[in-house]
């Protein structure tokens, strides 16, 4: 079989240069699919396949214009229904009463904020890949950054929700907005719940206007692509559903032309586009730090032993991190399996890279446990030292221990190059992670509510069948939006994943092969010609060289 | 707030709910629909018009039928005569009725008028408005209430616009002193209870159980009873509840006069018998035995097995007076010492310095022995051979002997000569309590600490006995009709009487009832009672102090006659006759109180008497009887007392609980209030001590010692085992609980509960063990011996408000001390100086027990304007920094009167939960239910903790804490709250706001001493209990789910939480029972979180009161005068451990406890500055009887754990099983090596223990040593 190495050969191969596809490939024991280089000379290729740039279109539009894989359906299906059935529960609550929780006098937050900290969690490797990435000039970025965006809205979507629902009386939520009224009351200021509200929305918007403003190229591409189906067969082309006589075409032509905002490829488009994205990239940047601190203030700022912590602020960051890659591993790895291509884009060296910052932050979460112990008991404070002590071995000791296994203890896998090139362990890991990061919350939360400050009012929290029907319906509403968005939305960035593939470089040809991609540094320039409507066949010309060196 | 919609339109959709359409139709056979239709039948205006819904034409026709000819005559005849009612004295009831729903549809539901005028006129407000009626300002009238075990109390009572809401003490009334006992607080819940009689029925033979009138009644009685008017009453049986009164007396001695053969029983099934039997061994008479205790008269006190602080009649006037003898303010200052011998764990027993467990015989041989040692001692003269019989037998075992003689030397000793007293209880047989009696007068007791004062013959009837009596005379079918009145035999006879069957075969009988109960509904004829507060009448209290009763408003379910009233219709040739109440009290008191003033007569008089609710100079001279100390030698040598109990031959004692004998088990309140010790709501868990439920394999679910990771898989509920009870052949399954501090191989039986027919409330909670009473048990009534307890297959859910027992070593929440470490150092005050910050602090005595006197003073960095304490600047400097939000000069905040707060002393406090009543009372906090409560989602303002120190097996003592929102000055909770809900006011107070709150429950959270109670689910306007849609399907599928039965604390009802029901599919509280709330107080809708308020709506109504009454301070400003007004709890506290005031009017009590030496703040470490502080508790222990690690710790209190004798020896109790006060200082207790200043000492614990601990049950764990075995 044949070993595929770094060697010219294969070089030349990912540039382009020699014809012909690789195989599919047999994975190579030391690089993977190719792009596990250790060889400090070679930069690893960050995209596979030798697609032209008119292949990489017609891949990733397919996506959204041709039939969904055959899992698709029922993955949705499933999801939806789950969702539907966790808005039940939560039509239920919000009628009946806060009271079907399984919450008491003493522990009055459990699986509610549990949920909403979880969330906002996953929701951090969206920005952190977006914003603090992007401005490190991280290329591997252009694969996932758009999945993972996604995964961050859809994360926000879910976590607001608990927020939401979790007060009393849901129907005066608004009050939590500094409304001006004649009564001059204002939201409490000193309250970080109302930080939180300020937080997360903020950081909501700013996601999804990084998200949507990415997707315009992408989304004028659709459009072009459509309209050009259309022209070419004014009355055909597929139905939306059987027996709805609109054609799909027609649809898409209609609704990706409304997103993408008249975007017409043109150079000072572009120019605006780059500098956009780079203003949003760094007012992010400041909320990848800033949202789960916030949201730690829950905590820290408290006056509750096991609550009341200055750790707090980097440790739920690094933990947001932890958690937010661990997701996106859970949400990529599958789809990378299930869509033709997808591997070409989603190497291993992206999956590998992920890994290694599971591994980083995971230590980092470590590191705060065991912080957090030798403070509280370098304090000197028995109540403090007593409340970490009840966490490891009181009556919550199975989430304390369940949430090391899975945060400290199961990221060490990825010291070993195997596990972490490996889809199957990372998987697993990242499955394991994600729970771990949940128990963390609850481990949080619930063992220092239930042992405060007098024992009479010790009392244990019993999850009920709401707490668990609405937290698995947000996680059906997370899993339902993800298969919208892989089935309605550019999955990747096109235009940026074009820029970094060998033919961006205009050094692809001949020489320099031992750089195929250094001309990616320049940034996504390149596919105007390539995608352009007037060329159907979308075989791409090489981009204009207009990227300065 | 949508939950408390007001509009009509709502309403009326509501009232059609299923149920009530029907019953208004033809409900002619009730019988079977009286279980849940009878409740609901009350719609918006029912309450005071029942009958006439159901006096449609088929009712009369039917009427006509059933009765006797010329019974519709009769009606249709009043009903003519109703045309002339006008002209007065004519009117019927009928009348009444039919004017009064023409003023209710004049006037409105909302100004109904309530008061029912001695001249019985009724007018509306749309009419006239009194003079004294300010609409919104509530009047108080005094009334008084019988207490169920004898006695009375006397109150005030709260009415607004002629609507009862609320009941107090009278301060005028010498028994009740302002106070008031948790039964006649709640009683005002018995005046609205929706399951109430409302109209008569009759068991017709043919066609079941059917609605009637009571011109029915009459008429029947006229025909049924006339065969007794010839006889005297042969066949003719009542049985009445036991009370005495001068229009009681007149009355009954009228109706025995008309029934000469009839039988009479008086019967209270919770009365004193054994005390009372025993007054009559050693005086020849009976005689009710009333401690006198003062400060100055009793410095020691032995109870033998005697609750004497709580449900019996002077627990009143018993808690103000040992409060008294308790009450340490200075170092300077003496206090009493109270020894308890006891086979639970009472209140009595958790206020002890020395507490012996000792199963009930072993108390009576524990007073037999006691009697031996004490009285040859005294020199007293050895008459009728008394010292011979008592022997010279000695307690049993080291630590009772000890104990007994130190005891005993203590009430020897010269400065306690004279000036103690001796207490037996109701487990002790009557020779005892003679004994007893005998000691107090060798002591020189009587007339000093404890008086007599003598009986009549009904209050002195022995209850049982008199039942038995009359149930041989059923059994002989000598019973043709049996006349019950406020009693309910069916459900509390011995079991030994099978008194139900009797009570079916017996032709006739009537019951007389306020509330439903298992005997009106097994009654031929069901009769529904007007309540105390709707009726006239009159109390005596025990010492004979006499006071009016008298309507606050006229019967809710008119026609309704008082028991007195019904009793003097009886006696009546006609019982057609009207009777008046109003006429029959002031005939007897005419006759009893004739008229000898010199200015005014007796009509000044009974204006007096019905202003002050008291009659004055009506309390009886105390008698100093002398004991027969024959008579008390015969019956101590004819007291045969069993052998020592174990595993096959337990004792069993009763006790009166929360619901009292069972009357009250349809009154929430009280079935949501903690039982003493367990904290259990809901239930009457059969109780037994530790080591007895170890060795019988009882221990609840998950506290196996043998299999700890049982703890883990337990059930989301405490679980109880169940067991079969059997006492001479009769059994009941009970659930089994432990208690620490129990005697061995004794069970604890609480009575009045496992009601059948109660209500919506009381149904099916708990077990009734009165079965397992037997008619004559060895002279008591309370305790038995030769009991088996069994496991029993099953488990049951047993819901408590605390499920921790002890204070897991955290010994500075309960801080408590010994009087000599107090006397010792309660003037010193340590300085604690920061030299690092530069910070100092005086600390007093109770704070140097705590945190604060090991750590540097909490400094902020900050400058807080809103702090005031030693070490900000002085408050009265008025600068120019201090500016209001318009920038206008003003003093720094809290500087200025009034500032409110509070002192709750725990010496003092007994732990009875009157305050927590009281709070649900005034402040209209709703119940929940047993499965809620279980949850841990009470609503109590006001909770009690308890907390054991020392070993399970005998724990050292039991620890109350009232605690209740705190009103920090820097509130943890006000910073958290997102929406402003919860903010600080300019008097210290922490408000909360209801229409703000949105409930995030983030205060609840950040609050150190959890005080915050969130509405999880409609409680306030939600029926308890109550009817919703879809009933028989939930029903059905709830039947699956396991372990669901009585979850709600009523297990006839519902077999899932309705709380779980979507509230608008669930029945709305009854309007009846709206009428109880508090209209000064919100009801809080779901959604919101809810606190204790400071009784927010008096102190503002005082304001008001004392500005419109121009009272100013010295810097002119308005002030409210210490003790113009209290909160609910310290107005109703019994012994006054709560002070409640202005804590900058350095007259106020407020302000000298708060700066006592012995007031700390709770958990003050956390700079909190709570306005309410507690006071370290002290006690007073024999130095003989401690040891001496404990007498040592009195020189230094602070570097031993103040509770050194408490929890000090966690770690070691196995091995001082012997010894009453254990071990002295465990090693966990020992300062760090080299520290001996400022180690953190008095707040170590044992971590190994304290992570061992797993909640419920387990907790136990902590206590106890490990294999802690049996006895």
């Amino acid at each position: 079989m044949t070993t595929i190495h770094p060697d010219q050969l294969t070089a030349q191969r990912l540039a382009g240069v020699i014809p012909g596809r690789l195989p599919d490939r047999p994975l190579d024991p030391v690089t993977g699919d190719g792009t596990l280089i250790d060889d400090p000379a070679v930069r690893a290729p960050l995209v596979l396949g030798g697609h032209s740039f008119g292949e990489v279109t017609d891949i990733i539009c397919g996506y959204t214009e041709n039939k969904p894989p055959r899992w698709w359906l029922p993955v949705f299906l499933l999801s939806a229904n789950v969702a539907g059935l966790g808005g039940l529960f939560i039509l239920y609550l919000v009628i009946t009463g806060i009271g079907t929780w399984g919450l008491s006098n003493q522990v009055d937050w459990a699986w509610d904020i549990t949920n909403f900290v979880f969330w906002i969690g996953i929701g951090h490797a969206g920005t952190l890949i977006s914003a603090i990435l992007c401005l490190l000039k991280q290329k591997w970025r252009t694969s996932i950054n758009r999945s993972a965006e996604a995964m961050t809205i859809f994360a926000v979507i879910c976590a607001a929700t608990f927020p939401g629902i979790h007060i009393g009386r849901q129907w005066m939520a608004w009050m939590l907005f500094p409304i001006p009224n004649y009564n001059a009351i204002w939201p409490n200021f000193r309250s970080p719940l109302l930080w939180d509200v300020f937080a997360v929305s903020t950081y909501g918007t700013v996601s999804l206007l990084f998200w949507f403003m990415g997707m315009i190229p992408d989304f004028a591409t659709l459009r072009d692509r459509a309209d050009r189906r259309l022209r070419a067969n004014p009355q055909g082309g597929p139905s939306v559903l059987p027996f709805v006589p609109v054609r799909a075409d027609r649809l898409r032509a209609l609704i990706y032309g409304f997103l993408s905002l008249g975007w017409r490829f043109s150079g000072r488009h572009w120019h605006r586009y780059e500098a956009a994205y780079l203003i949003l990239a760094g007012i992010s940047t400041p909320l990848v730090l800033s949202v789960h601190s916030i949201v730690s203030f829950d905590f820290a700022t408290s006056i509750l032993p096991g609550w009341h912590t200055t750790i707090f602020p980097p440790y739920f960051v690094a933990g947001a991190i932890f958690g937010g890659f661990a997701m996106v591993l859970m949400l990529l790895i599958p789809a990378r399996e299930l869509y033709p291509h997808m591997k070409d884009f989603i190497t291993l060296r992206h999956l590998e890279n992920m890994s290694k910052v599971i591994l980083t932050t995971g230590m980092i979460v470590g590191f705060a446990y065991s912080m957090e112990f030798f403070i509280a008991w370098y304090g000197g404070n028995v109540y403090e030292l007593f409340a970490f002590e009840n966490r490891a071995f009181g009556p919550y000791w199975w989430a304390y221990w369940t949430m090391i296994s899975c945060n400290v203890i199961s990221p060490q896998l990825f010291w070993f190059r195997r596990c972490r090139t490996s889809p199957v362990i990372i998987f697993l890991v990242s499955l394991a992670v994600t729970i771990g990061m949940w128990f963390e919350r609850f481990v949080i939360i619930v063992t220092s509510l239930h042992r405060a400050f007098l024992p009479s009012e010790w009392h244990m929290f019993h999850p009920s069948l709401v707490d668990i029907a609405i937290f698995v319906g947000s996680c059906g509403v997370f899993l339902m939006l993800f298969c919208l968005f892989l089935r309605f939305l550019p999955v990747f960035a096109m235009a940026e994943l074009k820029a970094v593939m060998p033919q961006a470089s205009p050094h692809a040809h001949g020489h320099d092969h031992a750089h195929p991609s250094r001309a990616s540094v320049v940034g996504a320039h390149g596919d105007r010609r390539g995608d352009a409507p007037g060329d159907p066949n979308g075989h791409p010309a090489p981009p204009p060289p207009t990227g300065g060196h | 707030m949508t939950q408390l919609d007001q509009c009509p339109s709502t309403m009326k959709g509501e009232k059609h709910k299923p149920g009530k359409a029907d019953l208004a139709a033809v409900p002619r056979d009730v019988s079977a629909d009286l279980t849940r239709s009878a409740g609901t039948v009350n719609g918006q205006a029912a309450w005071r018009s029942v009958d006439e819904l159901a006096d449609d034409a088929g009712f009369r026709d039917f009427l006509e039928r059933e009765f006797p000819a010329g019974a519709s005559e009769l009606r249709l005849a009043e009903e003519a005569d109703g045309a002339d009612a006008a002209s007065g004295g004519g009117a019927t009831r009928r009348d009444f009725l039919r004017v009064m729903g023409a003023s209710i549809a004049l006037a409105g539901a909302a100004t109904v008028p309530g008061c029912r005028r001695p001249n019985h006129t009724i007018m509306t407000y749309s009419r006239v408005v009194p003079e004294e009626i300010i609409p919104g300002k509530p009047l108080y009238y005094a009334t008084s209430m019988p207490r169920p075990d004898g006695g009375a109390e006397g109150l005030l009572v709260e009415t607004h616009e002629g609507r009862p809401t609320k009941l107090e003490g009278n301060p005028l009334h010498p028994v009740s002193a302002g106070k008031i006992s948790s039964w006649a607080l709640s009683s005002i819940l018995g005046l609205y209870d929706p399951d109430r009689l409302k109209f008569p029925t009759y068991a017709n033979p043919t066609r079941g159980r059917i609605e009637a009138t009571w011109d029915d009644f009459r008429t029947w009685a006229g025909g049924n009873l006339s065969a007794f008017a010839t006889n005297g009453g042969a066949g003719l049986a009542f049985v009445v509840d036991k009370r005495q009164s001068p229009a009681w007396r007149a009355v009954t001695a009228r109706l025995r006069a008309r029934f000469p053969n009839a039988a009479w029983v008086p019967y209270g099934p919770g009365e004193c018998a054994a005390s009372i039997e025993g007054t009559r061994l050693a005086f020849g008479r009976s005689m009710r035995e009333v401690p006198t205790i003062t400060k100055e008269g009793t410095r020691v006190v032995l109870s033998l097995d005697r609750e004497f602080l709580s449900r019996e009649p002077g627990e009143l006037p018993n808690q103000r007076n040992f409060a008294a003898t308790r009450l340490v303010l200075g170092p300077s200052d003496s206090m009493s010492r109270l020894y308890c011998v006891e086979s639970g764990f009472s209140l009595t027993g958790g206020q002890a310095d020395h507490r012996l467990r000792l199963a009930p015989s072993r108390v009576a041989a524990f007073a037999v022995a006691l009697a031996g040692y004490l009285l040859p001692k005294l020199g007293a003269p050895d008459a009728g051979g008394l010292f011979g019989a008592l022997g010279a037998t000695m307690p049993e075992g080291n630590a009772a002997r000890r104990f007994m003689q130190e005891c005993a030397d203590d009430l020897l000793a010269p400065e306690n000569r004279g000036k103690s007293l001796i207490l037996a209880g109701e487990s002790q047989p009557p020779a005892v309590h003679a004994l007893v009696a005998a000691m107090n007068a060798a002591l020189g007791n009587i007339g000093v600490s404890v008086v007599y004062h003598p009986l009549s013959e009904d209050e002195a009837a022995d209850s049982l006995a008199g039942l038995g009596r009359l149930a041989a005379a059923m059994r002989a079918g000598e019973v043709d009709t049996l006349v019950c009145v406020g009693t309910n035999p069916v459900y509390d006879a011995p079991g030994d009487l099978d008194f139900a069957e009797l009570f079916a075969a017996v032709p006739r009988t009537i019951t007389l009832s306020v509330d439903r109960n298992e005997t009106e509904a097994a009654s031929t004829w069901s009769l529904n009672a007007a309540h105390y507060l709707e009726s006239w009448g009159d109390t005596e209290a025990i010492d004979g102090t006499v006071a009016p009763v008298q309507p606050m408003i006229a019967p809710l379910y008119e026609p309704a006659l008082s028991e007195l009233e019904f009793l003097a219709m009886l006696a009546e040739p006609d019982p057609t006759a009207s009777v008046d109440g109003f006429a029959l009290v002031g005939a007897a008191w005419r006759a009893a109180y004739p008229d000898t003033s010199a200015s005014g007569g007796f009509d000044r008089t009974w204006r007096r008497a019905l202003h002050d609710g008291v009659v004055p100079g009506t309390a009886r001279r105390p008698e100093a009887p002398t004991v027969d100390q024959g008579a008390v030698a015969r019956a101590i040598g004819a007291m045969r007392l069993p052998e020592a109990p174990s595993a096959d031959r337990l004792e069993a004692c009763f006790v009166v609980g929360n619901v009292g004998d069972g009357r009250y088990a349809n009154i929430p309140w009280l079935q949501e209030l903690p039982e003493v010790g367990t904290r259990t709501v809901w239930d009457n868990p059969a109780l037994l001590s530790p080591a007895t439920a170890k060795a019988l394999g009882l221990e609840p679910a998950g506290y196996s010692e043998g299999d700890p990771s049982a703890i883990y898989t337990k059930p989301k509920y405490p679980q109880a085992r169940l067991a079969t009870i059997t006492i001479d052949g009769r059994t009941v399954t009970a659930p089994v609980w432990i208690l620490p501090g129990m005697a061995d191989w004794t069970v604890q039986l609480t009575l009045g509960y496992g009601r059948t027919v109660a209500g919506r409330v009381g149904d099916g909670v708990g077990v009734n063990v009165y079965p397992l009473r037997g008619s004559a048990m060895g002279g008591t009534n309370r305790a038995a011996w030769g009991a088996t307890v069994a496991r029993a297959e099953g488990s049951y859910m047993i819901a408590s408000t605390q499920n921790h027992w002890s204070m897991e070593g955290r010994t500075s929440i309960v801080r408590a001390v010994d009087l000599p470490a107090f006397q010792r150092h309660g003037a010193e005050v340590q300085v604690v100086m920061d030299h690092f910050y530069g910070t100092r602090a005086n600390i007093n005595f109770a704070e140097r027990l705590g945190e604060l006197g090991h750590t540097p003073p909490t400094k902020s960095i900050y400058d807080n304007p809103f702090n005031r304490s030693d070490a900000d600047p002085d408050p009265a400097n008025v600068d120019e920094g201090n500016r209001d939000y318009r920038g206008n000069p003003t003093p720094p905040a809290y500087t200025q009167r009034p500032q409110w707060g509070m002192t709750i002393d725990q010496t003092t406090c007994t732990g009875c939960g009157v305050c927590t009543i009281a709070c649900y009372s005034e402040n209209n906090i709703p119940v929940v239910g047993k499965k809620e409560v279980a949850k841990g989602r009470e609503m109590s303002w006001i909770r009690v903790d308890r907390y054991f120190t020392g070993d399970v097996h005998d724990p050292a003592s039991m620890l109350h804490q009232p605690v209740a929102c705190v009103h920090c000055e820097n509130a943890p909770c006000e910073t958290v709250c997102p929406v402003n809900a919860t903010v600080h006011g300019p008097d210290g107070l922490n408000y909360m706001t209801y229409n703000r709150c949105i409930g995030t429950r983030y205060c609840a959270n950040n609050c150190p001493y959890k005080v915050r109670r969130f509405n999880f689910f409609d409680y306030g306007v939600a029926k308890f209990n109550g009817d919703y849609l879809g009933h028989d399907l939930i029903d059905k599928v709830g039947a699956f789910i396991p372990g669901q039965e009585g979850i709600t604390g009523s297990g006839a009802h519902n077999t899932i939480n309705p709380n779980l029901i979507p509230p608008r599919l669930r029945e709305k509280i009854d309007e009846i029972s709206k009428m109880q709330k508090n209209p000064d107080v919100t009801v809080r809708s779901r959604g919101v979180m809810e606190k204790c308020s400071y009784c927010i709506q008096r102190i503002n109504a005082a304001k008001v009161e004392c500005k419109l009454a121009d009272i100013k301070g010295p810097d002119g400003r308005t002030i409210v005068p210490d003790g113009f007004f209290t909160t609910a709890c310290a107005q109703a506290c019994p012994s006054g451990a709560i002070s409640f005031g202005d804590i900058l009017d350095e007259a106020s009590e407020v302000f000298n406890r708060r700066s006592n030496a012995r007031s700390y703040a709770l958990l003050g470490y956390l700079n909190t500055r709570p306005r309410t502080t507690h006071m370290v508790r002290v006690m007073n222990p024999n130095p003989k009887l401690v040891d001496a690690a404990r007498r040592h710790s009195w020189d230094d209190p602070f570097h031993h754990a103040p509770a050194a004798h408490g929890d000090g020896h966690e770690g070691g109790g196995a091995g001082h099983a012997d010894d009453d006060h254990g071990g002295g200082v465990g090693k966990d207790r020992e300062a760090p090596g080299g520290d001996a200043g400022h180690g953190p000492a008095s707040f170590r614990y044992d971590r190994r223990k304290l992570i061992e601990d797993r909640g419920y049950a387990g907790s136990l764990r902590v206590l106890s040593a490990p294999g802690g075995a049996a006895t």
